[in-house]
């Protein structure tokens, strides 16, 4: 189990219900990280809509989490 | 010899004739403006110039070496009279000698036109009823017909000259008397970083705004009030009263007219000095890239992924920055694009489909949100302009305004595209990015926006001479060598059936230059007058 920090921007927060959080996961990849975190929350957006970003810079789904990471997952918003 | 400068007393044209003369130069060309008596329906007396000679001259200086840089002109020399005029009295004289004709008949118009644009000068009409008026001659971005020595300056006032921009209503021009307070960029102009070089630099500037909404107000708002030369808004929608809780330029009253109208008429109210162009329609990508050719920065403020897209990939095609932001609810997203950082489909590469996420009528906002991303664009265009560099550039910046948590997230270029190109552009398709226009160029003003390349033979152009000012460069030649062209201004290629100026503009778009574009049906398709 690895624990990281996960930050939800724009519909993924309100779906969250929350802005941050620390979560403990067997996850290794942001993938698998965002279909756990999918299958909790009932996230509407696939992956493929998404963008995510890995300490500060955006990253393939597919990257190994570092120990201690900071992931964001961010959606496109087109509000204006 | 100074290059630009005032006289107060009248102008010895052969003096200055004199001063361009040199052996290596086989072409002078002039123009002259002379005070007419008559304007506006009004019959005129006499005029009076007025400038703000510390700003004005060194702005004319500017414009003079541009002119002598783009088109490779030897000798180029401006000079234009303040104080009282009277009628037939010559009011500004250009002068420009090079090797060739071309350039130095390109290079007058550049000046004249440049000058009437740019330059701050004031002009009061004296007229035969006895009453008079200031015009700001600003705004009067001539469009007279150019311009062998000693052709008669129009100036005709009554319109706004810029061909396309039909939506705008023929307004009274910016009248700004001396007497009533003038602009003052002082507070700005104190930085260090801004000073009279970058003051100059935001005056000769031109932006284009998408979007007239909650990002597009504060954006139009700050850049109207710092003294950006030319800003143009785009904007299709007339305004709805759910819009007023975050577009701070409008009012109640204002409900049911079109935004980028109400924006024009607000903004050149807070600062006459601005030339503000509107355009009532949607920002489309059959006409953005020829509107977007003539600005600086673009500075997207719609409301939907379509148009985002669009103007992204028309700045990325062009090599033009742009300032990208959106909203959701008490958040937004901010980006910095330039022509050698990630673009959105860098970040987006499959694009993202309008109705995925909420718009601020689906998912709401507040309106100080969309203000404060909006004022965020605002600073990243003026950074952009002061040569100021950005975190902001080749990066998201994500702001929470419920946490007041900022996070930047870094954006490296998508592999592949490093060689200057995007390589996720959607076909030519999808953004047209028309090679042709069609025009008649014997319309008042329809070349006043344009650099004229003449690629017929020499022994066509001696057949059929084009009586416009142009560059000759046969295509072989520009072929050849398309550093020719200095990059700048927006040139249109003619030729006699409009087959070899599509064909060339077609070569050298894919060789990566902008600004090119083929006049559909070459020479043959002019109407006949």
């Amino acid at each position: 189990m690895t624990s990281i920090e996960v930050q939800y921007y724009a519909l993924l927060r309100e779906q969250a219900g929350v802005s941050r959080e620390r979560v403990d996961t067997p996850a290794t990849t942001p993938a698998a990280l965002y279909e756990e975190l999918q299958a909790r929350y009932g996230f509407t957006l696939a992956r493929a809509q998404l963008r995510v970003a890995i300490n500060g810079e955006f990253a393939d789904w597919n990257a190994v989490l570092p120990l201690g990471a900071e992931v964001v997952f961010i959606p496109p918003v087109a509000g204006g | 010899m100074a290059r630009f400068e005032f006289s107060e007393r009248a102008l010895d044209t052969l003096a200055l004739q004199e001063s361009l003369t040199d052996r290596a130069c086989g072409g002078y060309a002039s123009f002259e403006g002379w005070v007419r008596d008559f304007n506006d329906g009004r019959q005129v007396a006499r005029l009076e110039y007025e400038a703000y000679a510390l700003l004005a001259v060194k702005e004319g200086e500017r414009i003079v070496a541009e002119a002598i840089e783009r088109f490779g002109v030897t000798h180029a020399r401006c000079v234009h009279r303040i104080g009282n005029l009277p009628l037939g009295e010559l009011a500004v004289w250009v002068g420009v000698s090079s090797p060739h004709r071309g350039e130095a008949f390109a290079a007058c118009r550049y000046i004249i036109d440049e000058v009437k644009h740019r330059v701050p000068i004031w002009k009061k009409e004296h007229y035969l009823d006895g009453d008079s008026g200031w015009v700001n001659c600003e705004r009067c971005a001539a469009a007279p017909a150019t311009t062998a020595a000693g052709t008669h300056d129009h100036h005709d006032h009554a319109h706004e000259h810029h061909d396309h921009d039909e939506t705008l209503a023929p307004t009274a021009i910016g009248v700004h008397a001396p007497g009533l307070p003038q602009p003052d960029y002082s507070r700005q102009q104190v930085l260090p970083e801004v000073g009279a070089a970058g003051q100059a630099r935001l005056r000769a500037a031109r932006v284009l705004v998408i979007g007239a909404g909650g990002l597009g107000t504060p954006v139009l708002s700050y850049l109207a009030g710092a003294g950006i030369g030319t800003l143009g808004v785009i904007d299709g929608d007339v305004l709805d009263a759910s819009n007023l809780h975050r577009q701070t330029l409008y009012a109640l009253a204002d409900v049911g007219r079109p935004k980028a109208l109400l924006a024009a008429e607000r903004l050149r109210a807070l600062n006459p000095e601005v030339d503000v162009r509107a355009y009532v329609q949607r920002a489309d990508a059959e006409q953005l890239p020829a509107l977007a050719a003539g600005f600086d920065v673009l500075v997207d403020c719609s409301d939907n992924f379509r148009t985002r897209f669009l103007v992204n990939d028309v700045a990325v095609r062009l090599g033009k920055p742009a300032v990208i932001a959106s909203v959701y609810q008490y958040e937004g997203q901010l980006q910095v694009l330039t022509p050698s950082s990630a673009c959105l489909r860098c970040i987006w590469p499959d694009g993202a489909h309008d109705g995925l996420v909420g718009n601020c009528a689906e998912a709401g906002v507040l309106g100080p949100v969309a203000g404060v991303l909006g004022s965020m664009q605002a600073l990243e265009v003026l950074k952009l302009l002061l040569g100021l560099d950005s975190p902001a550039i080749g990066a998201v910046v994500l702001v929470d305004l419920r946490t007041l948590e900022t996070r930047r997230l870094r954006a490296p270029r998508a592999a592949g595209c490093d060689a200057g190109a995007c390589m996720r552009l959607p076909s030519a398709t999808a953004v047209a990015m028309e090679l042709e226009v069609e025009l008649d160029l014997s319309a008042e003003g329809t070349i006043a926006d344009w650099t004229m390349v003449d690629l017929r033979e020499l022994t066509e152009t001696v057949a059929s001479p084009l009586a416009l000012a142009h560059l000759h460069l046969p295509l072989a030649q520009l072929l050849a060598d398309p550093a020719r062209l200095p990059p700048g201004p927006r040139y249109l290629l003619v030729c006699a059936r409009g087959q070899r100026s599509r064909g060339a503009a077609e070569a050298l778009r894919a060789a990566g230059r902008d600004g090119i574009w083929s006049l559909r049906g070459g020479l043959a398709a002019q109407p006949r007058r």
